[in-house]
Parts: C-alpha cells; sequence; structure tokens
C-alpha cells in the first residue's frame, strides 16, 4: 500500500473540513474563482439571498402585515394588481403582495426545519452503518431501503395524510421520506474514507470510535451533504408546496405557496394574479437552489472542477 | 430519423388519430326525424356535477348526492310542488284521508311497469316501503307513524298510522319513499344487485353505465308510463367534474345542459356569455354550524351567545355570498311551512358578546372549527370567522377535512376528541320542517346529525308533538316548532347562518326545468326538452 498518497487528505477535505485554516484572503478568492466559474450558481445565490432577506425581514417590510392573518377587508376582494396592492388582492381582500412575501418566511421555515430533521436522523444513521458495517450496516440500510422504495412525494403524501393535515405534521412527513437519501449518501462516503491511512492511522493511535468519527470522518464526508442539502431545499419548498395545494400541509390563513395556489385556482379565469405570484416564487425558489446546488457540485466534484 | 422507418410512423399515427377520434365521439344521437312516434329524440342531456353521482345504489338506503340521478330511475306516489305548495299525482292516480288523519289511501296508476318488467300493483308498492323500513337506514325513519300497510285490492294501497302525521309529504320524500319492484330485487342479489349499478324502479330512464368517480349515463325507460315526446331527451349523463373552472368552460362551451353549482366568483363571467343563463331559485338548504354543547368552553349556553354575537353576517351574506342568501330566522327555511320571521336574529355585537363572556366568566380560549375542505364558501366563512373570534379572546384552529374525516371526528366516543364548532349544510328529506328539528337538534342515544350533541327533553317533547299533530293541525304544529325555535335560539346549540339560494347555469337549449328545493339539486328529466 503505497501510504503516502493514502494519508493525503481527499480534494472535499481541503474545501470544507480546512476550510477554516485557509487564509481570509484565499477563502475569497476561492469564492471568487467558484462564481466566476459557475455564472449560473451565482445568479441562484444572489436569488437565494434575496430570498432569504426578504424571508427574514417579511414582517418589517410586506406594507399590510395584518393580511398575513389579523385582518380582512371583503369590500376589497379580487382586486388585480395596482400601486396599492402590487400582486392584487384575494378573495377576501387581503393584499397579496404581502402574503406572497410573508409565504417566503413559511417556506425557507419548512424548508430548515424538513431538512434539518432529515440530517439529524439520517447522518448518525449512515455514520454508524458505515463505520461499523457488519449487521449493523445491513439493518440500517434494509430500513432505509424499504423508505426509498417509495417515491419522496408518493410517501410524504401517504405521511401526512395518516397524520392528519397540519404545518408541524407536513414537516414532519417530508423529513420521514427524506432520511434515507442522506443515510445512503454518507454511509457510502464513511465506507470509503475509514480504508483511508488516514483513519486507519488514528484508529492505530487509540483514538476512540466516535473521536475519530467526529474529528476525521465526518468533516471529510460533508461535501457531499451539503450540495444534497442545496439541491433539496428545492425540491421540498415544492414538496411541500404540493402537498399544502392538496390540503395535507398548511391550513388557511397561512399564506404558504402551495395553499395560496389551491385556493387562486378557483379564480384562475377570472382573476390570474392569484395563481400567478405564488407560483412564480416557487419557480424562481426552487430554479434558484438548483442552479445554486449544480454549481456547489461541479466545484467540489474533483472530476468536474478544473474542467 | 432514419429515412426507411417513415411509412410505419405515418401508418401508426394516422390509426392512432383514427383511435383517438373514434374515442372522444359518443354514440351520436338518434336525430328528430329518424325517429319512431312516441319515442324520445331529443339527444343527451348532460347534467355537471362537483361530486361523485352514486354513494347509494340501493332505493331504500339512498341519503346521500345521489338523489339527482335516484329521482330519475325511482318515483314515489306524489310529488311535492314547492311554487304553489301542492302535491302532483306521480304513482298515485288519487287518494285520500280519514276524518281523524290516521287512515290514508292511494289508487295507484295502472299503466305501470318497473325497470324489471314488472307491473306496479299495491302488493309490490307494500313491499317496497317495507323493505325500506325493515333495513332501517338513510332516511327510513320518516315513516315512523306509519303503523300498518294494506293492499286493499291490485291498485289500492293503505296506510294505518299510529298518530295523524302528515303522510303526503312523507310519501313525496325525495329519500326514502320510492316504490321499486323489490320482490324481483331480492331474488336477484338485493343490495349487492343494485350495487351492480340496477334499478328496479318506474322512473322514466334507467341505468345504462356507471364509471364511478366519472360518469353515470342513463337510457329513457321505452315502457315509461308517462308518454315521451320528440324533443324528450333519449339519454341523460351526469358528469363528475370537480374543478368549477372546466364546469365553466364546457357549460359555455355548450357540453353540459346543467351544472347544478358554481362559486359566487366565476357566475359573473357566465352572465356575460352567449348560449347559457343563470337561474336564480329560492332554496331549502341552510349553512349550520354546530357548537360542542357537550365539551370545551361551548358547554356554556352564554358562551355560545357571545360567539352568536361575534358572527359578521353581514359580510358573509354580502361579500362571500354576493347576496345569494338570506340570513336565517331560526332553523327552519323561509319557504317552508313552519318558518318564522319574527324569531329573534343574532346580528354581530361584538361589545355585547364580550359582555356575554365576562358573565359567563371565560375570557376567550382555543377552539376547533371543521369544514369541508373542498368547499370554498365555508372555508372563507371560516376564515372570516377566525379572526372576528380572536377579537372576542378565541383562538380559531380551522381543520379543513374531507366529509366523511370531518363527521368522523364529529362522532369520537371522546366528546373531548371532536370539534367545538362545525360547519355543514342541511336540506330537508322531504318538504317539512321535522327534518331540520328533530335530525339536527333532538336527543340521540347514537350520534348521527346531532352534532351539536345537545340534550334538552322539554325540546324534544315539543318537536315530536308537532310532528304527531302536523297531519290535522297545521297551525298548531306551526305553535310548537315556534316554541322548539325559541328554545334554540337562547340556547344556541347549533345556528343556521344562512338560506342558500340556488344558482344554476342553464345551456339555452335546455327547455322545462324548474327548481324544486323540495328535491334538492334534482332535475326531473322527464319534464325537460330540448329546445
Amino acid at each position: 500500500m503505497d501510504l503516502k498518497t493514502n494519508i493525503t487528505p481527499p480534494p472535499s477535505m481541503e474545501k470544507i473540513g480546512s476550510k477554516s485554516t485557509l487564509s481570509n484572503s484565499a477563502f475569497l478568492a476561492e469564492i471568487r474563482y467558484f462564481f466566476k466559474m459557475n455564472k449560473l450558481a451565482f445568479l441562484g445565490f444572489i436569488i437565494i439571498v434575496t430570498l432569504i432577506l426578504l424571508a427574514l425581514l417579511a414582517p418589517l417590510i410586506i406594507p399590510y402585515p395584518n393580511d398575513v392573518a389579523l385582518e380582512t377587508h371583503v369590500e376589497n376582494k379580487l382586486q388585480p394588481p395596482s400601486a396599492d396592492h402590487w400582486f392584487g388582492t384575494d378573495e377576501l381582500g387581503r393584499d397579496l403582495f404581502s402574503r406572497v412575501i410573508y409565504g417566503t418566511r413559511v417556506s425557507f421555515q419548512i424548508g430548515l426545519i424538513a431538512i434539518g430533521l432529515a440530517v439529524l436522523i439520517g447522518i448518525p444513521l449512515g455514520l454508524i452503518a458505515g463505520y461499523f458495517g457488519r449487521w449493523v450496516d445491513e439493518v440500517i440500510m434494509r430500513i432505509s431501503d424499504v423508505f426509498l422504495s417509495f417515491p419522496p412525494l408518493l410517501l410524504s403524501i401517504a405521511i401526512a395524510a395518516l397524520l392528519g393535515p397540519s404545518l408541524t405534521n407536513l414537516m414532519i412527513a417530508i423529513s420521514i421520506s427524506w432520511w434515507p437519501w442522506y443515510t445512503r449518501l454518507i454511509r457510502g462516503q464513511v465506507v470509503s474514507l475509514r480504508e483511508r491511512g488516514f483513519v486507519e492511522a488514528a484508529q492505530a493511535m487509540g483514538v476512540p470510535s466516535w473521536k475519530v468519527i467526529a474529528r476525521h470522518i465526518l468533516p471529510n464526508s460533508m461535501a457531499p451533504v451539503i450540495v444534497q442539502i442545496s439541491m433539496d431545499f428545492g425540491s421540498i419548498i415544492l414538496t411541500a408546496a404540493s402537498l399544502s395545494f392538496l390540503g395535507l400541509g398548511a391550513q388557511p390563513p397561512l399564506p404558504e405557496w402551495g395553499l395560496l395556489i389551491n385556493i387562486g385556482r378557483n379564480f384562475f379565469l377570472t382573476n390570474w394574479w392569484y395563481v400567478t405570484f405564488p407560483g412564480l416564487f416557487i419557480f424562481i425558489s426552487v430554479m434558484a437552489f438548483n442552479l445554486f446546488g449544480d454549481g456547489l457540485r461541479d466545484y467540489l466534484d474533483p472530476k468536474t472542477r478544473d474542467s | 430519423m432514419n429515412t426507411k422507418h417513415k411509412p410505419w410512423y405515418a401508418i401508426v399515427l394516422v390509426s392512432l388519430f383514427l383511435l383517438l377520434s373514434a374515442c372522444s365521439n359518443d354514440k351520436p344521437a338518434k336525430e328528430a326525424d329518424t325517429a319512431a312516434e312516441g319515442q324520445p329524440a331529443g339527444g343527451i342531456a348532460v347534467y355537471g356535477s362537483h361530486d361523485d353521482i352514486m354513494t347509494f345504489w340501493d332505493p331504500s338506503d339512498s341519503y346521500s348526492n345521489e338523489i339527482i340521478a335516484m329521482n330519475n330511475m325511482y318515483e314515489t306516489l306524489l310529488r311535492y310542488d314547492t311554487k304553489d305548495e301542492s302535491f302532483k299525482n306521480i304513482l298515485a292516480e288519487t287518494y285520500n284521508v280519514s276524518d281523524d288523519g290516521l287512515t290514508w289511501t292511494f289508487t295507484l296508476r295502472k299503466d305501470v311497469k318497473f325497470h324489471t318488467g314488472n307491473d306496479l300493483t299495491a302488493e309490490a308498492a307494500k313491499a317496497s316501503i317495507e323493505r325500506t323500513i325493515e333495513r332501517g337506514k338513510g332516511a327510513a325513519f320518516i315513516w315512523d307513524p306509519v303503523e300498518e300497510i294494506n293492499a286493499k285490492d291490485t291498485h289500492t294501497l293503505e296506510f294505518k298510522l299510529s298518530y295523524p302525521a302528515a303522510l303526503d309529504t312523507i310519501v313525496s320524500s325525495g329519500y326514502a319513499a320510492f316504490i321499486f319492484d323489490a320482490a324481483a330485487a331480492e331474488e336477484n342479489g338485493g343490495e349487492e344487485w343494485f350495487n351492480e349499478g340496477n334499478s328496479a324502479g318506474t322512473g322514466p330512464y334507467s341505468p345504462e353505465k356507471w364509471d364511478r368517480g366519472s360518469q353515470l349515463i342513463l337510457d329513457s325507460f321505452d315502457e315509461y308510463w308517462g308518454e315521451w315526446e320528440a324533443d324528450q331527451y333519449q339519454k341523460v349523463v351526469f358528469k363528475t367534474i370537480q374543478e368549477a373552472n372546466t364546469r365553466l368552460q364546457m357549460a359555455k362551451g355548450g357540453e353540459l345542459q346543467f351544472v347544478s353549482q358554481l362559486p359566487n366568483e366565476l357566475i359573473k363571467s357566465v352572465e356575460e356569455a352567449d348560449g347559457v343563463s343563470v337561474h336564480e331559485t329560492e332554496s331549502f338548504q341552510q349553512l349550520v354550524m354546530m357548537f360542542n354543547t357537550e365539551a370545551g368552553p361551548l358547554k356554556d349556553s352564554k358562551v355560545r351567545q357571545a360567539l352568536a354575537y361575534a358572527i359578521p353576517y353581514d359580510n358573509i351574506i354580502q361579500d362571500v355570498l354576493g347576496n345569494t342568501a338570506t340570513q336565517s330566522f331560526g332553523s327552519i327555511p323561509a319557504g317552508l311551512w313552519g318558518h318564522d320571521s319574527s324569531l329573534h336574529q343574532y346580528n354581530q355585537d361584538l361589545d355585547k358578546a364580550k359582555q356575554l363572556l365576562e358573565e359567563a366568566g371565560v375570557d376567550g380560549g382555543e377552539l376547533t372549527l371543521t369544514y369541508v375542505s373542498s368547499d370554498e364558501e365555508e372555508r372563507q366563512i371560516a376564515e372570516l370567522l377566525k379572526i372576528e373570534l380572536a377579537k372576542i379572546g378565541f383562538e380559531l384552529e380551522l381543520k379543513g377535512m374531507l366529509w366523511d374525516a370531518q363527521w368522523d371526528m364529529s362522532k369520537a366516543t371522546n366528546p373531548e376528541e371532536r370539534q367545538d364548532i362545525l360547519l355543514m349544510y342541511w336540506w330537508p328529506d322531504y318538504a317539512d320542517p321535522y327534518s331540520f328539528m328533530k335530525n339536527l337538534y333532538a336527543s340521540e342515544d347514537e350520534i348521527v346529525f346531532n352534532l351539536a350533541y345537545y340534550k334538552n327533553e322539554q325540546y324534544d317533547q315539543l318537536v315530536d308533538e308537532a310532528q304527531e299533530v302536523a297531519g290535522v293541525d297545521r297551525d298548531k304544529a306551526i305553535e310548537l316548532y315556534k316554541q322548539a325555535q325559541q328554545i334554540l335560539v337562547e340556547e344556541v346549540p347549533g345556528l343556521s347562518l344562512y338560506d342558500r339560494k340556488y344558482i344554476r347555469v342553464i345551456n339555452d337549449s335546455f327547455g322545462g326545468y324548474e327548481d324544486n328545493p323540495a328535491y334538492p339539486n334534482v332535475v326531473f328529466f322527464h319534464d325537460t326538452y330540448k329546445k
């Protein structure tokens, strides 16, 4: 075995694991290089940052904060877009601009919590399965195969229908359908890493398993997870919107995008703006995450990196 | 593409095209000039419904949306005409009632055949009603006053009652009063045979094809006792089209003769369209709000009164419903006997509501409201209620559900697991206030539709007494119903929000249609014709 090459940290480690060791200017140079290489990823990044700002500042910037859940003005129902109401009004006279922007906050919150839960379940299981192998690996991976055998949207629908329609159950349903993807991803990484010299060296020095996992394996297997998260965020927003559209997620009056479209489709022929704006926001945010995720994958994948 | 494959592609494309065009065309209707005399030749009439058509096929058990098709396959002895408040003879030629109101005698038509090929006799009519009573499902309770049914001769049917109820309204009910060939049906397998899509009725149309969730096709019955004219429809199709926009487009495109329901917002665009028109008629349908009187903060009648004062009635009627409804007085809709516009009507008065809550020592809390998720009006009303109830300190959690799930939750064995407020529609089983007063608020041992879980002996007595005297002393029955309604207004176990008007979209070529709210959403297709 050529020990020298095996001890060399993998390329992913250079970028993620030892980011803190890079000097500030080198880090900025890396970022500049990343965006220069991926113009579309840059566009995605800008949109994501804008959406995050909108989500964070929503209560401050929306013109009619009370229209989110506290007030209706039925006398103003279904007004077309105007200077007062940029996106028009809904069937209860509420300002759609305020509701759609606030919906950004709802969708991002769903995305964060659902992905957080999926990662929290998926990563430890993947680490355990990959590191310890044998029957532990078998049991964990067969369980995750059961979940993977269903398309995520279908599984989420089934779980959400079983738990009953609510926002919390929606997030639970999504994370239950998503965790096995992370388990499988991490397990694959761990299986290849645990044979590497730097891991074997740590083991030989008597470092306890948990420390080897936490210090050496986890940081080095995070790169694909980060790419996966950035790609999944868009899918999860879309799944959440689909479930709410089907009446299995957010409940009125919460301005969740999918729910807005579900209600707005009744007025599709007479009041075009109702479905258009929430639809546009779903489209833009899913696209932005996909562009950014794609760019990140290309950047972190040594095969495509310098091509 | 490789050029030598081109002819194959062409052949496949042409055959596909031919196949598609064959599928898309329904069989062409017989043309008027080729039809035999006394045969309908008006083509096909299509009824667009937002919901599935057939829940029950068994005429004894029917108690749901299938009413629209059943009343074209089956007939009753009499039919109630809401417009002139009279009874029209259908399968009965004449009828009379004894002075004490306890014996009713019907003479049946002599030329009536069932779809099974057998003749209608008094014995068969007796057997069908007895089967319905025996099964005890759906609206079978309407026969409660009937003690005995006798077939005096082939065409004379006699009912002996235990109290002088209004049997003419009972035999004209759109549910549970159908006359059918019970003997033949039972021989063939009873309920199962019905569920396969068979009919044993006497109606003008019999089932031809049923695709669950999609459509039901009825064909005209050649041996129907009523005469057929050339401009009548030889086939009737009930199509389920859930999307309101699709129904609207199909109506505008002339593909539907009749649309039973469209959201208020879409009606405007129909008014401007050519070839279709909008018909508005009064109905007996009310939106009812049931309060949980058995558990939670709404156990206290003062709190329920407070809620009644917090409801934005004017906004609901003007803005959500575009004035296609009127606020209810009491629990009997306008147009139905027993309706009383002198009863107290709640209005929105938040100060009064707060004062009542203070008297009850309640300062808000959390409440759950359930409604049917696909019903746009119920959802909008639920959202308005959430905002208004927040003003008097209640946080309302809205739960949009499918009706079956909503109903199951309301019947949960543990009262704590049930909703606090439930929205639903109610329309009468037959044109009688008893249907509202008994089903919604009379004490029930097993929960069915008293979803307020209300128990009040005095109320029960008043309603039962009113039903017993209704056949002989209508004025007394009205007075008793008034007293019972006053209890409801005072104690508010539930509240009728509004009496709904029916808005129908009708193709201009569709003649003869008249809305009869005693048979909600039913089109009696034999009365209609192609213009």
